[in-house]
This record gives structure tokens, sequence and C-alpha cells, in this order.
């Protein structure tokens, strides 16, 4: 195609937003709000998301091993550990290691107290994981492991994280798969009513002998336009109070005790606006799409 | 040129608009197509424009039968004919000049060939001088014109004609007729569908007359009645 004809394709989509001025922007405003509320989800996910991922980095189970346990025994102990689906890795805690791992903790006046106690420390190991759903499983198979103590984590916080974080990325699915079908049917009755107000220069352009792809263009264009419209205001204005909320939020040091910093809008931001992008290009294509079928049979 | 092969035509509600329809007309003929209202005549324009398919029969085009012609070929069919109508069906908000540059525009001609070409049939037309008026500015007739200029800019081999007097007082009428005979004079085959009886009797051109569905009559030199 030559430059001019997409030049004029372009220039017609973008003189039909124009001349539809009302629904234009009743869609865009339509089609911001159910981003809106989509993002909102979607940004909580993602902080979600990235606090179970802090806490799975964090979290160790501490696998501690029977006193009777020759160091052959230790070491084929630690070998099984790393075969076990879910575990990245597991280091070796020898006793002298968990006694200064303690004399840290305690600090100088706690140090006294453990001197020549080194005796006291069970070897271990420290197990973190791949993915943290799969805690109770590794679990349960490092403890039918022979010559295990016992295993030490937290494992109840980590369920309702996973669980809250499941929960929240349901939620963020079924408001996506909502807000594309919403904005479809929004963008393609927006451009029927363009379709429509023209229907008689698009009966002209056929009997001209334009091909249904040539009439298609400045309607496809109108439509991803509104789409992309709609999904560059939706990032501007989430970016805006995010970083308001998020700034105030970090203001009260609440989140500071569960060891969780917000994530940053820049951390996100290229993933939010590739989704918005993607959506309201792809929306505007089968909204607009699904308008022009019915004219195009001249 | 346009060729009619037994062509029948039934419409989905079961009304025969065109029973077992043969003529043949050759290219640079001048021909009317004329009859009454609900004879037939629209549904041959529409039949030729491959509008609507015959129901049976073949029609052929410029040597090709469009019978089987593929729907996204019928643009390229169309290409080949410039088409009239009553109702001028100009753009309104478009100049004179843009609405024959945008049937350019159509078939992606080079803006260098549009500069040139537009002017020229404007002239051909009478209208160089309101190439920048808007249609809502120009008489009945004027308008025809821009339509007919339009149906020409891309040199087509074909002139179809709608009606295209029907909404003219009968001077203005002679003018369009007169036109359209003069791009006949050219070369290009020019076929007329009318009620303008007067016309078509001192044209002396060739008259096919359809009723209900029929060709009664094909004269070569007619005139609008005929006896049957």
């Amino acid at each position: 195609m030559r430059f001019n004809v997409i030049n004029y394709l372009i220039g017609e989509g973008i003189s039909n937003l124009f001349k539809n001025k009302k629904s234009t922007i009743s869609s865009l405003m339509i089609m911001c709000a159910t981003m809106l509320i989509f993002g909102l989800f979607f940004v909580i996910g993602e902080n979600i998301n990235a606090f179970v991922k802090n806490v799975a980095d964090a979290q160790e189970i501490r696998v501690i091993i029977a006193d009777t346990a020759t160091e052959e025994q230790i070491e084929e102990i630690g070998k099984q550990i790393l075969e076990i689906d879910g575990v990245r890795n597991a280091e070796f805690i020898s006793k002298e290691k968990a006694y200064e791992y303690m004399k840290e903790m305690l600090g100088e006046s706690g140090a006294e107290l453990l001197e020549g106690r080194e005796g006291i420390f069970s070897v271990s190991y420290d197990v973190t994981l791949t993915d943290l759903e799969l805690n109770d499983e590794v679990q349960e198979s490092i403890l039918q492991l022979e010559h295990i103590k016992k295993i030490e984590s937290a494992n109840k916080v980590i369920t309702q994280v996973i669980s809250l974080a499941n929960g929240v990325r349901i939620v963020t699915g079924g408001l996506l798969i909502l807000l594309v079908i919403i904005s479809i049917a929004i963008i393609s009755n927006t451009i029927k009513l363009t379709v429509h107000a023209r229907r008689k220069e698009i009966s002209i352009m056929k009997y001209v002998g334009a091909t249904n792809s040539f009439i298609r263009w400045p309607f496809l264009v109108e439509g991803v336009i509104i789409g992309v419209l709609a999904g560059l205001l939706s990032v501007g204005i989430i970016w805006g109070t995010y970083t308001l909320i998020a700034n105030k939020i970090a203001e009260t040091s609440f989140l500071e005790i569960a060891h969780w910093k917000l994530l940053e809008f820049k951390d996100m931001f290229k993933l939010i606006l590739t989704v918005y992008l993607g959506l309201g290009v792809g929306i505007g294509v089968v909204g607009s799409s699904i308008s022009m079928k019915k004219y195009l049979e001249v | 040129m346009i060729e009619f092969k037994n062509v029948c035509k039934k419409y989905g509600t079961g009304t025969d608009a065109v029973k077992n329809a043969s003529f043949k007309i050759e290219k640079g003929e001048f021909a009317f197509l004329v009859g009454s209202s609900g004879s037939g005549k629209s549904t041959l324009i529409k039949l030729i424009l491959k509008e609507e398919e015959p129901s049976s029969g073949n029609i052929i085009i410029n040597g090709k039968d469009t019978t089987f012609l593929k729907q996204n070929r019928v643009p390229y069919l169309r290409r080949s004919m410039g088409i009239v109508f009553q109702d001028f069906r100009l753009l309104p908000d478009k100049t004179v000049y843009e609405n024959v540059a945008f049937a350019m525009y159509i078939v992606k001609a080079t803006p260098k060939h549009i500069r040139r070409q537009v002017p020229m049939v404007l002239s051909l037309v009478g209208l160089s001088g309101k190439a920048k008026m808007y249609p809502n500015e120009l008489s009945g007739g004027e308008q025809q014109r821009v339509a007919l200029a339009r149906a020409l800019v891309n040199n087509p081999s074909m002139i179809i004609a709608d009606e295209p007097t029907g909404n003219l007082d009968p001077d203005t009428a002679w003018d369009i007729m007169n036109l359209l005979n003069e791009i006949n004079m050219r070369g290009t085959t020019v076929v007329v569908a009318t009620h303008a009886k007067e016309i078509v009797d001192q044209m002396k051109k060739r008259v096919i007359h359809i009723n209900k569905g029929v060709i009664v009559k094909d004269d070569k030199k007619g005139g609008y009645d005929c006896e049957i």
C-alpha cells in the first residue's frame, strides 16, 4: 500500500473520532473505568506476588538432624534433600556454625552464656524452596528420610499468604475477562454509530469499487485509537493514584513491621503498559470488526 | 461487453423480478433500459453490478462470466464500470473536487495522477469553476454532473446509470443525457435505465423494454412506446 493511502486511511479514522465526539468520549470513559478496576486488582496482585516471593526467599525450613547420625549419613541426607521436588538449596549448618549464629543473635552479653557449650547444638540443613506452595509436600518428604530429629518452619503464615495471592489472582483473571467483554461491546457499539452515520459513504465506496479491507481500515484505526487512548489514560491515572497511596502507606511504617515494602510503580510500569496497550489494540480490532460485518455486504 | 444468457432472478420473497432475460450490449454501444416501476429494471442494473446474484443463467461482463465471481473480486469488477444514481449519492461534507478524488483514492491512485485527472473530468462535465463548492451549493443538474465526473474519473469501460434524470427538470435532464451521449462518443459503453419517455424517443438509441421481468422488445433504434 502506498504512503498516501495509509495516510488517507489513518486520517479518516482520526476524523471519525472527532465527528463522533460524544460516543468517543463516553466509550473512552467506560473503557477507562473498567481498565482502572482491573488495574487496581492487578497492582494489588503484583504486590502480593512480590511479597510471597520475598517470603519465599527468606523462608527457610530448618531440618535438624538427629545426634546419632554419622558424618556419611549426614552427607547422604543433604543429597537426598536436594533431590526432592521444590527444593532450591540445602545449606549445611555445622554445630560450630549454629553456635556462631546464636552468638551473633544474642549479642555480647549473651555470648558469655554460650561459652564452651558448642555441644548443645545439633547439625542441620537450611532448606530453601523454589515454590512456596510446595512447602507442605517438601516437609513431608523430608520427614520420611532417616535420622531427622525435627523440622522448624513458619508454615501457617505461608499458606495464608499463598491463598490470599491465589484469591487475588482469580479475581484479577475474572476481571480481565469481564473487562474484555465489556470493552468489546462498548467499542463495537461506538463504531456501529460511526458506521451507521457513514453507511451512505460506505455504499458509495462499494459502488466505486473499494475493497472491504479499504473500507474497514478507518474504522479499525478508530477502534484502536480509542483502545490505546483508554490504555494510556488508565496507566496515567493508576500511576498517580498508586504513587500517592503508596507514599501515604510508607509514612505509617505499618508495613515495616511485616518486612513488606510496596513495589514502586516503575517496577510494574512496563507490564501494566503492555497489558493495557495489548488490550486496547486487541479490543479495538475485534470491536470494530464485529460492527463492520453487517455493512460490508453490498 | 455485457451479455445476459437466460438470466432469471427470483427474490427470497417469491417475486420473479427477471424472467429468462437474454441480451447483449456491445462495446461502445448506448442502450436505454425502459419499463414501468417494478418492471425489473433496477434488478437488471443490480445484476450487472453484481449487487444481486442471478437465480439461474449467466452474466458475462467484459468477456468474463461473473456468475461465479468470488465476493472479494467484486470490487475489481466494479472498477470497470462507472455508476450513476438517481439521487446523485455525493458526500455532503466533501467538496466537488474531493468527491471526485475520493473515487481515485479508493483505487489507490497516486497523488500526482489524482491532481492531473480530477480537473480533467471536471472540465469534461463543465464544472471546472465549481471544484471548491459543496454539493448543497449546487443545483440538481450540477450535482449529477459531479456524480458523472466521479463515475468517469477512473476511466471505466462502461457507464451504468440508474434513472440519472429522475430528479431533474426536463432541460437539465437533456443536459445530462447529452453529456452521456458525448461520453459514449468517446468510446465508453453507456447503459441508462430511465423513465424519460421524451428523451428516449428523440435520441434514437437502442431501447431494451422490460415488463414484469420479461424483456418484451429490443429496438436497435427505438422509442419509448412500443407495440407488444
